[in-house]
């Protein structure tokens, strides 16, 4: 089981984009209840990342973060998906 | 043609918890969306609605009374409601502008970057949600609906305009290459930064101070959590309403449980929207990416993680709090909306290229600015609540959210409204004048590259 963190400025809004595209990718590829993501707020990332596997952000990297993090933007861009998938599907195994 | 209207009229008049699925079920059939998925997709839209209205109504019912009786104890007339952008969203999305904002916006996208007065293919379909807010003020204002939707297509040129130019800082500063913030509050603050930068240029002394905030984040941190800020602020407002101790500790728990289940609210109100939203951004994508150099338009979210704009805005959080009480004129109480300050910052901080003391500057003006316009526009707000059906706080309560009910852009063109049709005039002359001075810019570009 694979912790993983969702975060946006908010921990709404584009997180829940992300989510639902990073959800449907890990499904996709056989990962289907093997991991649990939890959405946060990009300022409570440092304090929380040392309770995941990974971290998934919608926005830049913060200081003093735990854990591997990945880039999401381009889950809202549209731009550059394939390369984050292989990361993420790295990040998995 | 009368039937249409007529069905409308009914869909519309059973409140937009009935209206916002069926349109967003309609909307995803039409986009190309599987029927199931736009079913459901329409109903977490209306869960998300009715989640809104419950505590929405549980903030009201609760804080209210508590509200008044400090304003009569003390004479603070803090007795407008900040009641939180996800509220102003739904009603945004509840007002008639709102019905059909998704394939207007669209439709001026499109037409912007067919003219070549664009350069953002703007797919954060979401944040729509401003232009009609400022759409839906404006219709109460003229009591026309078609006025409304102009002042909506107006704002988001402006808007469209302003996310091409910050685009290069956004780049530059945060990091975002290909990506332009044209989102409805945050670009509004990029020409109120950009003005006040340059007057701080010319001051000789001040322009070279700058502050470092990189120990902000830790010290500040927990002004950024919302559960702590609601109850210690609940049980703060208790105290000076003169509560008994067993009170003060129900409104604080109850104000944390507020500012916490608000943004989950929200959370499925944006979900529901995702399919439509992503059908949306993959149709303009498509048609419209093969045009030289482009951004891709996003929410200003994905900027709000520099250093800079969560240290600022956690220091504001307590300074706004500060600032409403003693500001002559105020009578909003901020609240809900404490959480969203660092969406204003999005923008300030490339323009002040990262310079903390600019920033925290720029931020106290336009944090004391955004009080004097939130309380001005409160009533319009609070009738645009009432129109969309929305759970009012009792005793006359008004309320009104520091994100666009503060929006000084949004003020503008509202107010701009009170002088009639040639308030209507200017904005559109503004807005067209900007988008003219973008081709021309988008055209010599393209020459030179």
């Amino acid at each position: 089981m694979k912790a993983i963190l969702l975060a946006c400025g908010s921990g709404i809004c584009t997180s829940t984009a992300a989510r639902v595209k990073v959800e449907k990718l890990l499904d996709a590829n056989g990962y289907k209840g093997q991991y649990k993501i939890e959405q946060g707020k990009i300022a409570e990332v440092a304090a929380k990342s040392s309770n995941f596997d990974f971290v998934i952000a919608t926005t830049m990297k913060p200081d003093g973060v735990k854990c591997p993090f990945i880039n999401g933007i381009c889950f809202l861009t549209g731009v550059g998906v394939d390369q984050v998938t292989k990361e993420i599907l790295e990040l998995m195994k | 043609m009368s039937y249409i209207l007529g069905f409308f009229d009914f869909i519309q008049g059973l409140g937009p918890n009935v209206m916002m699925p069926i349109i967003i079920c309609i909307f995803g059939i039409i986009l190309g969306t599987e029927i199931g998925k736009s079913i459901r997709a329409g109903l977490t839209v209306g869960v998300g609605f009715i989640g809104l209205n419950l505590v929405i109504a549980a903030m009201s019912s609760n804080l209210g009374p508590a509200v008044q009786q400090m304003v009569e104890r003390f004479g603070l007339h803090l007795s407008i409601i900040d009641v939180g952008w996800p509220a102003a969203a739904a009603i945004a999305f509840g007002s008639t502008v709102g019905l059909v904002i998704i394939p207007v916006c669209l439709l001026v996208n499109i037409v912007m970057l067919v003219t070549n007065t664009t350069q953002t293919i703007d797919v954060d379909i979401w944040d729509y949600w401003h232009f009609a807010f400022t759409g839906a003020l404006v219709a109460i204002i003229t009591g026309s609906q078609t006025l409304g939707i102009i002042a909506a297509v107006l704002n988001m040129v402006i808007i469209m305009v302003i996310g091409d130019y910050t685009a290069p800082g956004v780049e530059k500063t945060l990091g975002l290459p290909g990506v332009s913030l044209p989102h409805g509050f945050s670009a509004a603050y990029a020409p109120i930064a950009i003005v006040i930068n340059k007057i701080i240029d010319l001051i000789p002394g001040v322009r070279n101070i700058d502050i470092n905030m990189e120990k902000v984040q830790e010290k500040f941190g927990v002004f950024g959590e919302p559960i702590i800020v609601g109850t210690v602020l609940g049980a703060i407002i208790g105290v000076v309403a003169g509560y008994s101790f067993g009170d003060v500790l129900k409104l604080g728990v109850t104000m944390g449980a507020v500012l916490v289940l608000i943004p989950r609210m929200a959370s499925l109100l944006m979900e529901g929207l995702l399919p439509v939203s992503d059908a949306a951004a993959e149709f303009i994508n498509k048609h419209f990416s093969n045009r030289g150099k482009m951004y891709i338009g996003l929410d200003s979210a994905v900027g709000v993680g520099h250093p800079l704009t969560l240290s600022v805005s956690l220091i504001l959080v307590p300074l706004t709090l500060l600032i409403a009480v003693i500001l002559p004129g105020n009578q909003v109480l901020p609240f809900a909306d404490l959480a969203v300050i660092p969406w204003m910052f999005v923008l300030i901080t490339p323009v002040v290229k990262g310079n903390g003391f600019r920033a925290l500057v720029t931020g106290i003006i336009v944090i004391a600015g955004g009080l004097l316009i939130s309380t001005n526009l409160a009533p319009l707000m609070t009738s645009a609540a009432v129109n969309a059906n929305y759970a009012m706080p009792s005793n006359a309560t008004q309320i009104s959210s520091i994100c666009d009910g503060a929006n000084p852009l949004t003020w503008a063109i509202v107010r701009l409204n009170d002088f009639g049709w040639i308030g209507m005039i200017v904005v559109a002359v503004i807005a067209i004048g900007l988008a003219l001075f973008n081709r021309r810019r988008i055209l010599k570009e393209a020459l030179e590259s």
